[in-house]
């Protein structure tokens, strides 16, 4: 399967990224066992997060951004591609033992705080198996010493180490989810949409600490949201997603002050600060696609406003416009007519 | 698992899961707060006296010919006597120990292996779960009656296999439903967060999975103890038990043998029967609070009487 | 200058729980004129979608009233016996839900439950169900092709815009939303608001629109209520709000939200959490959270007091003379 040259080496001045994807798909079948539909979760698709890094994964619903963070958490498999952590790839994970090693490196923070911890175990169950599966070196009582640690490290008194989930607020089982993850003393967190759920007065506290865990911990994040205004907030770079395709990333400010990608454009125009007045400026009425057999071409293109004949034939790849990478013909200024679209078309992403 | 957008919502007004303990304290709260539940206890809690104190209440010993044979009720015998002249009261009494240790026995078993076939089969799923949902329902298929012939020409009519026949023949009744929860939790976020941090099937499904469903589990155990009792007496009613051991089911059978009904003292025939129809009343009616814990849209709505200043 | 249109007064709500009674809405008040947005804002069990409930009688045990008034037309809302409220119901006020996948029936297409709808109000004959099923449905902006269609068949943000289009097959007066936007994404949000206000202006209905989400008000509302713990911090024209926050609550939660377009600072958000309404505390339920905390505020509750257009629910601006009526 041949892949163009990766667009993120180039920026790779010292070698390897912490984790990098090459054309990372995951399919779904719909249906029972005899269905020919095939939902395209994700397709082709190609992130990096290096040391010490927010990377903010951007997308409304269908988009595609919690499969990608489960994909790289293991809890599902890739249909297709592969996921290179500190250059080597998963696949070659294959005793329990290797891929133990990996879940010690790269922890999850789920979306739900309401659902995420077992109501019947106190909130130290998580924290302490953690510790037991992937730090089996500490003793008894160095582990309880640790288990204090991370929740000191997220804010929590270690006296709520004993409390039951009901006995938490959202904001704070939100923090355990977090010390959860720090137990295993990770290298990258993959935190799924870990303020959604909660009060706004509560999420700054969380971002906040999410930015500490970068500086003073240094670990990095992958911080999977819809909310641009929370991802500007606390991330270093933003990688926008749509249907199941990446369609632009770059550093924070340059996508956010001047955005290429229509799509990108069409969620800042809806994204509405409580003291911004401004008038809308698009009128698109559309929801995000499941994208189910889908055929080649952008998947935007139905709600584009500057679709052209060719983004219904050729899928866009991602190419660099200045520190940005965009996946669009128009933005690209790739606007040239296909010779042939039937027969002896350019390369696509098979 | 695609985002759904309305896990957006930041939970407006949403109190926090009292539901979901299974602390011990709250299910005897629940079981107290209920009166058929207190009334079931009651019952079980007798039985379960005279089953451990059968000497301190039975007038006479079961075994002994201590009057006229087939007499009726009287001040001696309160049930009046066996056909050979044994007090019917005193084994009612004495019976109650061992009926009552088989059902309990049997219905732990089964419930036990019923949940792990059950869910395992949700957990693992794939071709672990056909195979199990095929072994589950063969043996729910399987006609009891003509088995237990069968089985009861190889195995030592007794208490043992009186035991393992009603495992083997009721296991398979709840393993479905459970079978059913456990495929509604499977995809719960602690259930993803264990998996995702490395945790082993076998793991998940003793330590995450099982200690949420106590409540369902002591339901499930309750609704088959209500069965055992029944279909134990059952069985020995038609001579596949030993009808010398002293357990209500084999007091009917010998007093059909007698035919005590027509022609002899008829309380030998009904006491028995109306105790296994009272101690199954009594698991049926605890069975009640949980079903009331697991379902909280069958609990009573508790209102409080108090002066108000409108309506 | 018309009459209000609802008028609620010192209305109060509890839940009845085995543990505790939990005061979810505590002594509130306010009126909505004809024609007018009304935006109530506040986080999660500061009781706002109780009052929406309270407000449309559609509380079940175990919440009750327990006490105040609610005034609609002229009618005592909670006093009303049924036959009078099923009369109203709908034809003047209609109320649209958060999820519309819990409110829509599943098992029926679209044009039944519009039908149901109208004939349980008044409408016989099948022309003017169709007529006026199609009417609102393009109103809302779907083809009137989906009449047939069910639920599942169509996206979120359709199926909201059907919710939306059933609460105005009567033209109501008022119109009651509850969270009606949250459970979309984000483009579908503002399109969906724009569409309701459009629909507003043509059609002069009154709103009542409650949201944990400040920013889906603040470009669409005339007046605001911010919520918290069942109390009114504070009520203001919907500018005010923005530029002037008088509450410390409400200016925590204009500062809590991270700006898109202006310069980065650092978020303070509000630290604690809010209250268990079975046991509030004492004095000003924000003291033990508020940044400007004064002595007097934990034993003092503080009542709503007038600050130019504003009325807000704190200590800081307690004096005699400026006690809201």
């Amino acid at each position: 399967m041949a892949t163009p040259a990766n667009p993120h080496d180039r920026s790779r001045a010292n070698g390897e990224p912490l984790i990098r994807t090459v054309d990372l798909t995951r399919h779904f079948r719909l249906g029972g066992m005899f269905s020919k539909q095939v939902l395209h979760a994700v397709d082709d698709f190609n992130i990096a997060v290096d040391e010490r890094e927010i990377v903010a994964l951007v997308g409304e619903s269908g988009s595609g951004k919690s499969t990608v963070a489960r994909l790289l958490a293991r809890i599902y498999r890739p249909t297709g591609g592969e996921i290179y952590y500190r250059g080597r790839p998963l696949r070659s994970l294959r005793s329990r033992k290797d891929v133990l090693a990996y879940r010690g490196e790269v922890a999850i923070v789920l979306q739900d705080p309401f659902s995420a911890f077992n109501p019947v175990h106190r909130v130290s169950h998580g924290v302490m198996r953690n510790i037991a599966l992937h730090r089996s070196d500490l003793s008894r009582a160095e582990r309880h010493t640790e288990a204090e640690r991370v929740f000191d490290s997220v804010g929590l008194s270690p006296k709520m180490l004993n409390r039951f989930p009901y006995e938490m607020s959202g904001g704070e089982r939100q923090r355990v989810g977090f010390a959860q993850a720090l137990a295993v003393r990770p290298n990258l967190i993959l935190a799924d949409e870990p303020v959604s759920m909660l009060d706004v007065s509560i999420r700054a506290g969380v971002l906040n600490m999410m930015g500490n865990l970068r500086d003073e911990e240094g670990v990095s994040l992958l911080y999977i949201t819809h909310d641009l205004a929370s991802a500007r907030y606390v991330a270093d770079r933003i990688v926008v997603m749509y249907a199941g395709h990446l369609v632009e990333e770059g550093p924070t400010e340059t996508v956010l002050s001047d955005p290429k990608h229509p799509y990108t454009q069409l969620l800042l125009s809806a994204v509405a600060d409580p003291r911004d007045k401004e008038e809308d400026i698009s009128a698109d009425t559309g929801e995000p696609p499941r994208v189910i057999n889908p055929s080649e071409g952008c998947r935007f293109r139905w709600r584009c406003p500057c679709a052209i004949e060719k983004c219904a034939q050729i899928t866009p790849h991602l190419k660099p416009i200045g520190p940005t990478l965009v996946a669009c013909h128009v933005a690209t200024g790739d606007t040239a007519a296909v010779p042939d679209p039937a027969g002896t078309a350019p390369v696509t992403n098979r | 698992m695609a985002t759904d957008a309305a896990s957006n919502v930041a939970i407006a007004e949403r109190p926090p899961d009292t539901e979901e303990r299974a602390e011990p304290r709250r299910l005897v709260r629940a079981v107290l707060g209920n009166r058929k539940a207190v009334v079931g206890a009651v019952i079980l809690l007798v039985m379960v006296f005279v089953a451990v104190f059968p000497g301190l209440i039975a007038p006479h010993d079961p075994q002994a010919t201590v009057g006229p044979p087939n007499a009726s009720p009287s001040s001696a015998y309160l049930l009046g006597t066996t056909q050979l002249g044994q007090d019917v009261l005193s084994q009612l009494i004495w019976s109650t120990r061992l009926t009552l240790w088989v059902t309990l026995v049997v219905s732990v078993i089964a419930t036990f292996i019923s949940m792990i076939i059950g869910v395992t089969a949700a957990y693992i799923g794939g071709v672990t779960d056909r195979v199990l949902t095929v072994l589950i329902d063969v043996f729910l298929i399987i006609p009891v009656l003509p088995l237990l012939i069968l089985l009861s020409a190889y195995l030592a009519p007794g208490t043992t296999s009186l035991i393992i026949v009603l495992t083997i023949t009721s296991w398979a009744f709840q393993a479905r439903q459970l079978r059913s929860q456990g495929l509604s939790v499977r995809n719960r976020d602690f259930l993803v967060a264990a998996r995702a941090r490395g945790e082993r099937p076998m793991y998940i499904i003793l330590v995450e999975i099982v200690p949420t469903m106590t409540s369902l589990l002591a339901a499930s155990f309750l609704a088959l103890a209500v069965f055992e009792v029944g279909f134990a007496a059952s069985l020995q009613f038609l001579g596949l038990g030993n009808a010398s051991q002293l357990m209500w089911g084999t007091m009917l059978y010998n007093a059909q043998q007698a035919a005590a009904l027509e022609s002899g003292n008829a309380w030998w025939a009904l006491a028995p029967g109306l105790a296994v129809a009272l101690m199954g009343a009594g698991f049926a009616l605890v069975n009640y609070a949980f079903d009331e814990i697991g379902n909280p849209a069958l609990r009573p709505v508790r209102r409080r009487r108090r002066g108000r200043p409108s309506t | 200058m018309a009459d209000p249109l609802l008028e609620v007064t010192d209305l109060s709500i509890e839940y009845l729980t085995d543990r505790a009674d939990v005061h979810a809405v505590d002594r509130v008040s306010f009126t909505v004129d004809p024609g007018e947005f009304l935006g109530i804002v506040g986080e999660s069990g500061c009781g706002k979608s109780t009052l929406l409930f309270g407000a449309a009688q559609l509380l079940s045990p175990p919440g009750a009233v327990a006490g105040g008034t609610v005034i609609f037309r002229g009618h005592d809302m909670v006093r009303i016996n049924r036959n009078e409220l099923q009369h109203m119901r709908w034809r003047d006020y209609s109320v649209v839900m958060q999820s519309a996948m819990n409110a829509l029936n599943p098992m029926k297409s679209i044009g039944a439950q519009f039908k149901d709808t109208l004939q349980a109000h008044g409408t016989a004959s099948r022309a003017e169900i169709e007529q006026r099923s199609a009417e609102v449905l393009s109103l809302v902006g779907i083809d009137a092709a989906h009449l047939d269609s069910y639920p599942h068949q169509l996206s979120g943000g359709m199926r909201q815009r059907a919710m939306i289009a059933m609460a105005l097959l009567f033209t109501p007066q008022l119109v009651m939303m509850d969270e009606p936007t949250s459970a979309l994404d984000v483009v579908a949000q503002r399109s969906l608001m724009s569409k309701i206000k459009d629909l507003q202006r043509s059609l002069g209905f009154a709103v009542i629109f409650v949201t944990h989400d400040m920013s889906v008000v603040s470009r669409y509302s005339d007046r605001v209520i911010v919520m918290y713990a069942g109390q009114i911090a504070e009520a203001a024209p919907t500018d005010a709000i923005f530029e002037r926050p008088q509450h410390p609550y409400t200016r925590g939660l204009m500062d809590a939200f991270p700006s898109i377009r202006g310069p980065r600072r650092t978020l303070a958000g509000i630290p604690g959490s809010p209250p268990d309404l079975a046991r509030p505390p004492s004095g000003c339920r924000f003291h033990p959270r508020c940044p400007d905390v004064m002595p007097q505020c934990v034993s003092r509750a503080p009542e709503l007091y007038n600050v130019g257009d504003a009325s807000v629910r704190c200590l800081l601006y307690a004096e005699p003379a400026k006690e809201a009526v």
